[in-house]
Order: structure tokens, then sequence, then C-alpha cells
């Protein structure tokens, strides 16, 4: 007790690029100050603030459902935080922000052009198997406008930096994308328990993503409607978000609502049932799939979703956001496009770049992903959370046997990219007390991106760290943790 | 005032409102119950079961129990996870309905509220020593003052607000009915000889309802029936008196919309209320009285539920 916890001299940051140290064990430029002041605090001390925030965590109720085999209902856990921010320049902000705009845009070009004259088709820029084949395509979208042409509103773009530093595109998440509110809360938590930390920055503040939110969401009313009612449609207190779907219902003053309190009326509007009667509801936020939107069309065993609703969207009646039939872009396969959607329908060169990808239906392609599985990650098309994945260095041969027959079996679900070693940061890791230390853990980056009548790129985003040694694996449903993300001014 | 509330969100704050406002009841019942026993002479035969008639929770007490022991009727009260009005399993239930009506109150709330759910698992044991007992159900009511502070000052004052206003003084009115009901039931026949505890057990009544100092500033006589009956029912200054409660109904439900059909069962009590004559309810009258004032928030709770939680 009362020694320097960390020496930052036996900080191993050469496995991987660092975000706050170099592999000579220096501060990487603008994280000097940070950490000093994690240098000065002994081991007690880094424990107690561990706690003070798993504490401020419960307190404030801070949670995410795991579905487990036991319990069909699910267990309420706590959110992980590690107290060590990651720090982003500004100024290498600025240009993701600038890159993230400009891929949403080309994606929601995309979106509208698929289900109109799919003229991207046509020209071969994405081949028209690919689209008709992807079980996210919706026959019932084709020819609706929504308004702006916008139909990803909200999208979340998985960010990572391979062992050279170079950033990539990892993955564009647009049909339900989450965890922004744990975007707002870790910096909440941050504020409580290391004050201190903040007075040697400028940092951005994040907090005006529910007013943007709600903007955003407002412009998309139907135009007649002076001032809109927004609903947050949630699946109910057993959906691993829940915690997030009250929280942007009561940071954005809209209602929370299950399928239960809405009904379509004749006059193809949804109405709320309210203590005054019904109630017509404009805007939709849902966070249930398509498939579960609307039973009469889709899965007609969807407890979740409210009768006639694709009709009162078809009708122009009401907005959803996402707009059915958006996840159409988000599809692992349709990604290794996203670079030649981007010059087709911008005329522009892509800022970010993709992870090289491999898509197995090119044969050449398999050959080498069937060939290489010991090197590769194998994707399949439309699964999220990390789930249904082959990384292929840590598996072993049983599981890359079953793999290969997978993708034989049907291509066009897979696609390969090769295993990046994404950049890590230091986390506090080991039980409490005397055992916890230092060490670097991988971590990847959420922004948010919303489009409506404007665009809005979250400052940073939600960093999410996998909290074993070596392992890639951030989700949140697979033990991953998360950091506090901090955009900060450097350059004068 | 924003008068869309959803149905749905109304419907959980109101039995958010009753949860809390039940924890608290039965956390000062058992604490009142111990304090009047101290007092109580060893023959009578008091004990433990008034509480167990009070929370009229007798049918699921005998299932589990086979005597009202100190012991047992605390921890079926407190802390039994098979009795759904214990106020652990209350107060789970007061925190499952406000994790979902979030968006309706002030962030914060939900702190207080988790804390109150926290502090009562953990400090609400089986078999503890009564100092413990004691500081553990003033901890709880402390935290359900502090929620109910907070609150007041900080919540608009809409809507949401007055369902869980609703739900609190709903709860109470029934408690205080009850209250009364059970413990002049049990009291001394007249002309035992024991005067002087006869008057501990009407101090205890008032005890139960925070409402003994309140009745020395008010009245200025020696506790006795007539007083304290008129004083417990029909007081409008007191909060926890029946009248109150429902004078507090009435204009909760005079704020809300599509307020007919509540309001009407709301005058209906408040009707008979005025009707009786109340000081000299005695024995099987004020059984009956207090049977009819169930019967009555029974109706406007249904009256309630017709037209603001299953509307639409």
């Amino acid at each position: 007790m009362g020694k320097v916890a960390i020496d930052w001299k036996q900080y191993d940051a050469t496995a991987s690029w660092d975000e706050l140290v170099t592999p000579a064990g220096r501060a990487r430029s603008g994280a000097g100050p940070l950490l000093r002041v994690l240098s000065r605090l002994t081991d007690a001390e880094l424990t107690e603030r561990q706690a003070a925030a798993e504490l401020a965590i419960r307190s404030m109720g801070i949670t995410f459902t795991v579905y487990s085999g036991e319990d069909a209902s699910g267990i309420d856990r706590a959110w992980p935080f590690d107290i060590v921010p990651r720090l982003i320049r500004k100024r290498e902000w600025d240009r993701i922000s600038r890159g993230l705009k400009q891929r949403v845009r080309a994606l929601n070009a995309f979106i509208d052009d698929v289900y109109h004259g799919q003229r991207a088709l046509r020209d071969g820029v994405v081949p028209a198997r690919y689209v008709r084949k992807s079980k996210e395509f919706r026959q019932r979208c084709v020819g609706i406008d929504p308004p702006h042409g916008v139909w990803a509103h909200v999208c979340g773009t998985d960010l990572v930096r391979d062992r050279d530093g170079a950033l990539y595109v990892l993955e564009d998440n647009l049909r339900v994308p989450s965890g922004v509110s744990y975007m707002l809360e870790n910096r909440a938590i941050m504020k409580r328990v290391f004050p201190e930390l903040f007075d040697d920055y400028v940092i951005h503040p994040v907090d005006d993503y529910p007013q943007r939110l709600a903007a955003c969401l407002r412009s998309l009313a139907p135009q007649s409607r002076s001032s809109p009612r927004v609903v947050v449609l949630t699946p109910g207190i057993h959906n691993s978000a829940y915690f997030e779907h009250t929280y942007l219902a009561s940071v954005m003053g809209a209602d929370l609502v299950e399928g239960t309190d809405l009904t379509v009326g004749k006059d193809d509007c949804v109405y709320m049932k309210t203590i005054a009667g019904r109630v017509r509801v404009d805007v939709i936020y849902r966070r249930i799939d398509d498939l579960f939107l609307d039973p009469s069309v889709f899965n007609p065993n969807s407890m979740l979703g409210v009768p006639g609703l694709m009709r009162a969207w078809q009708a122009g009646k009401v907005a959803l956001a996402n707009a059915p039939g958006c996840g159409v872009a988000d599809d692992k396969v349709i990604y290794t496009f996203v670079p030649d959607l981007v010059r087709y329908f911008l005329n522009e060169e892509p800022i970010l770049a993709n992870v090289p990808s491999y898509r197995c239906v090119e044969k050449e392609s398999r050959d080498y992903v069937l060939d290489n599985l010991d090197k590769l990650v194998v994707k399949p098309a439309n699964e999220s959370g990390g789930y249904g994945m082959l990384m292929g260095p840590g598996a072993c041969a049983k599981e890359r046997t079953a793999f290969a027959r997978a993708v034989r079996a049907n291509p066009r679900n897979y696609m390969a990219q090769p295993m990046l070693t994404l950049s890590s940061a230091p986390t506090l890791v080991g039980p409490p007390g005397s055992d916890q230390r230092m060490q670097p853990r991988h971590l990847d980056l959420r922004p948010f991106i919303l489009s409506g009548a404007e665009t809005y790129v979250t400052m940073g985003g939600l960093t999410r760290v996998a909290m074993k040694k070596g392992s890639m694996v951030v989700n949140s449903s697979q033990g991953g943790g998360s950091k506090d993300t901090w955009v900060v001014d450097l350059d004068p | 005032m924003k008068h869309s509330l959803l149905s749905s969100a109304a419907e959980r704050l109101y039995w958010l409102g009753r949860y809390i406002e039940r924890a608290e009841n039965t956390a000062r019942l058992i604490m009142v119950n111990a304090g009047l026993l101290m007092e109580m002479p060893a023959r009578l035969p008091l004990g433990w079961r008034p509480l167990i008639d009070i929370t009229d929770t007798a049918k699921r007490f005998d299932s589990l129990y086979a005597e009202a022991t100190e012991r047992n009727v605390c921890r079926f009260l407190t802390c039994d996870s098979r009795h759904s009005s214990a106020i652990t399993n209350a107060l789970a239930a007061a925190r499952e309905n406000a994790r979902t009506v979030r968006e309706t109150m002030p962030r914060v709330t939900f702190e207080y509220i988790n804390d109150l759910h926290d502090f009562a698992h953990s400090e609400l044991t089986p078999n503890p020593s009564r100092v413990k007992r004691r500081a553990a159900l003033n901890g709880l009511s402390l935290r359900v003052q502090r929620l109910e502070g907070f609150l007041s000052q900080n919540m608009l004052h809409d809507a949401p607000w007055q369902f869980l206003r609703l739900g609190n003084h709903i709860e109470r009115a029934d408690m205080t009915t009850r209250i009364i009901d059970v413990r002049t039931a049990d009291l001394l026949p007249p002309g035992h000889g024991l005067a002087p505890f006869q008057e501990i057990q009407w101090r205890s009544v008032l005890i139960s309802l925070f409402a003994r100092q309140s009745y020395h500033a008010t009245i200025s006589a020696v506790v006795q029936r007539p007083l304290v009956l008129e004083f417990l029912l029909s007081n409008l200054d007191l909060p926890r008196s029946y009248a109150y409660c429902l004078e507090a109904i009435r204009r909760g439900i005079r704020s809300l919309p599509r307020n007919s059909k509540s309001l009407g069962a709301c005058n209906r009590a408040l009707h008979d209320l005025q009707a009786a004559n109340v000081g000299e309810l005695e024995g099987a009258t004020l059984h009956r009285f207090i049977d009819n004032c169930q019967t009555r928030l029974g109706e406007l709770h249904t009256a309630m539920q017709e037209t603001w939680f299953r509307g639409g």
C-alpha cells in the first residue's frame, strides 16, 4: 500500500497499437497529463476509484440484460466500466466525423436506390443477386419515400485501429444499434469518480446527443403536424437494451411505449392509449427488429409489434426510425461494397477505409478463404453482437472444418477478413486490491451518426474494451467492458 | 398540463405509489407494535397477530407459519420471499415499475428507489435482534421520506405525479381504516379494571398513524375513543386521516382528464364519511362502517382502472 501503482515502463505496449502509451513506454502525444495523474495514485486509491465507479453504476441503475440458458427472462447486470479514459485528438476526430457522414450518406443513397430505381444494381456496382438474396431486403418497401430520402436515421459504426495505427471501419450497424446511452452515462460516471482528470484537458461534451436525436426524429414527422409526438417503441423490460430505451425516452421527453400501447386506426394513423383517450403518434423510434414490427405483415406470432403499422408507415401517416428495410445495407457482404458506393453515389473518394475483405461467394476469394481459415476472421452476413463468427487463429481444427462446410453450403452468407490486432489502452484488471494492475486491453469505438433533415455525429462514441487478456471480443454480452471516450483539443 | 400520459405508464406510476406506501406503512406497523408490547402487561394476549389482520394476509400467513410469533410475523412482513406484500417484495415490485416509467420522473428518482430496494434487501433479515430490526425499519422509513420529499420538491406536478400520489393516498386510506378496524376490535371491553392500558392502546392507534402529537396539539382532552375516531377518520389537517386522504384523492382526480367516473366514486366515499356520526361508532357499527370504506376504496380503484388504465 502507498506505493506508486503504475510504472509505465513496465506496461507492455508492444503487442498492439496502444492509444495512450508508445512502445517505448512513453505517453503518446496528449496523454501525458492523464498518465501522470494515474501514476500518482496508489494501488489503494485506484481500487477505490474503480469501486466508486461501480457503486455509481449500481445506484444509477445502469444495467444491461444478459440472456442465459437457465433464466429465460435474462439477468440484469451492472454496466462494466473501466476508469481509464480513451483519448482521441480533435483534429483526428474531425476527419473521422467527416468520413462517417460521407459513409452514411452513401449508405442511405444506396438503400433508397435499392427500393427505387436500383441504378447501382443495374450498373453493376453491387451485383443484383447480393441484394435480392439478402435476408434484410423487404419487397414491401419498394417505392416508399421516407422523409428526406433517409432510411437509416440512427447508425452505429464500429471503428477499429490495427497494430500500425491505421483506422478502419469494421461494420455499419443500421438496424437498431445500441450503446449510445452508455456513452452518455460513462461520461457522467467519470465526472463523479475522477473529477480531477478533467482539469488538464479541454474535453468536448457528449451530452447534446439526446436533443439532436429528438430534433432528428421530429424532422421526420408528417409535414402537416405542428408539434409532433415522438415515442420510443421497446420490446419491453426483458430486452438487453431496455435500460437504453428508458434512458433515451426520458432525456428526450418522449413516451416509452410497447406494442400494446399503440393501435392503428381506420384512418391509417397510429394512436397511443393515454389517460385522455387516443392520442396520435407521429414518429416512432422503434427499437425492435423489422420482422416484429407488424404481425399482420411479418411475423404473425410477434407480440411486440402493432398490427397495421406497416400500412400506416406506407401511407406516410407515421415515420419509423430506422425505416423498415434499411437493414439491406447492414449486411457484412454489402459492407464490402461501401467504398464503391461512396464513389458511385457521391462521386467522392472514401475518407474512411474498410478492412480488406473477401466475399466467399466469389470463387477465387472463397478458395483463398478456405485455404487460410487459420488466419482469417469469417463472419456471417446478418448476425450481430459478435455471434456466429469464426476467429480463425484461435479456433480448433474442428471449428474450422465446420465453418468450411458452412461456407461451401452457403457462400453468399459469409465474408472473411484478416485478423486485425485491435488497438489497446491501459485498463485496470484483476481482482480488487493489490493484485489489480494496469494492462493493455483491446478496444474498438462505436460513434453514432444521426440523419434526418440534418446530419450529426457524436463527439467520440462508445469505447468498448475486451476485458480478457488478448481477447478481441468487445461485446458486452460476451464479457466486454467500456471506457469513457474523450475528444480533446490539443491543437491551438 | 400534459394530459396524454400513456395509460400503461399511469397504471405503473399508481402501483409504484402504492408499493412504496405499503412498504413504509408495514415498517411503521412493526415499529409501533414492538413499542406497544413493551408497555403491555404480559397477560394481555395482544402479540403480533393483529399485524396479520391489519395487512389482511391471514390466509397466506397461516399457510406458511404455525404460530403468530414475533419472529414469524416480522419475517413474513419484512423479508419473506414467499409473501408478495413483504417489504422486500413490495420494493422489488416498486423498482420494476420504476424501471418502466423512468421517462416520466426525474432521472435521479431511480437512484433513490434503487437504493431503497437495495437497502431493504441487505438490511431486512429473517431473524434480527430487536435493535437491528428497528434500525433497519427506521432506515427504510427515512429513505422513503427522502424519496417522497425529493419528488414533491422536484418533480413536475403533472399527470405522472398525480398518479403516484393517487397510489400513495389510496394505499394510505386503506391502511388507516384497517388499523382503526383491527386496533379497535382487539381493544379491551370496558369495565375490566385495566383502564390505563386501554388508554395505552388508543394511544397506540394514534402512534400507528403518526398522529399522537398532532392529537394533543389539536384536542385538549385525554385520549378517548370518540375523539380519536373523529380525529383519525374526519380531521382534514391530519395527513393520514381517512378524510384527508380522500380529499387529496379528489383534488388529484379533478386535475386529470376524463375524471367523472373516478370523481363520482370518490365523492360517494366522502359522502358516506360525512353522513356517519363517527364519534358514536363502536363495535359492530364501527366494523360495518370500515367495511363500507373498504368497499368504496375498491370502487374507486375500479373506476380509475376502467377510465385511465384500461382506456384508450
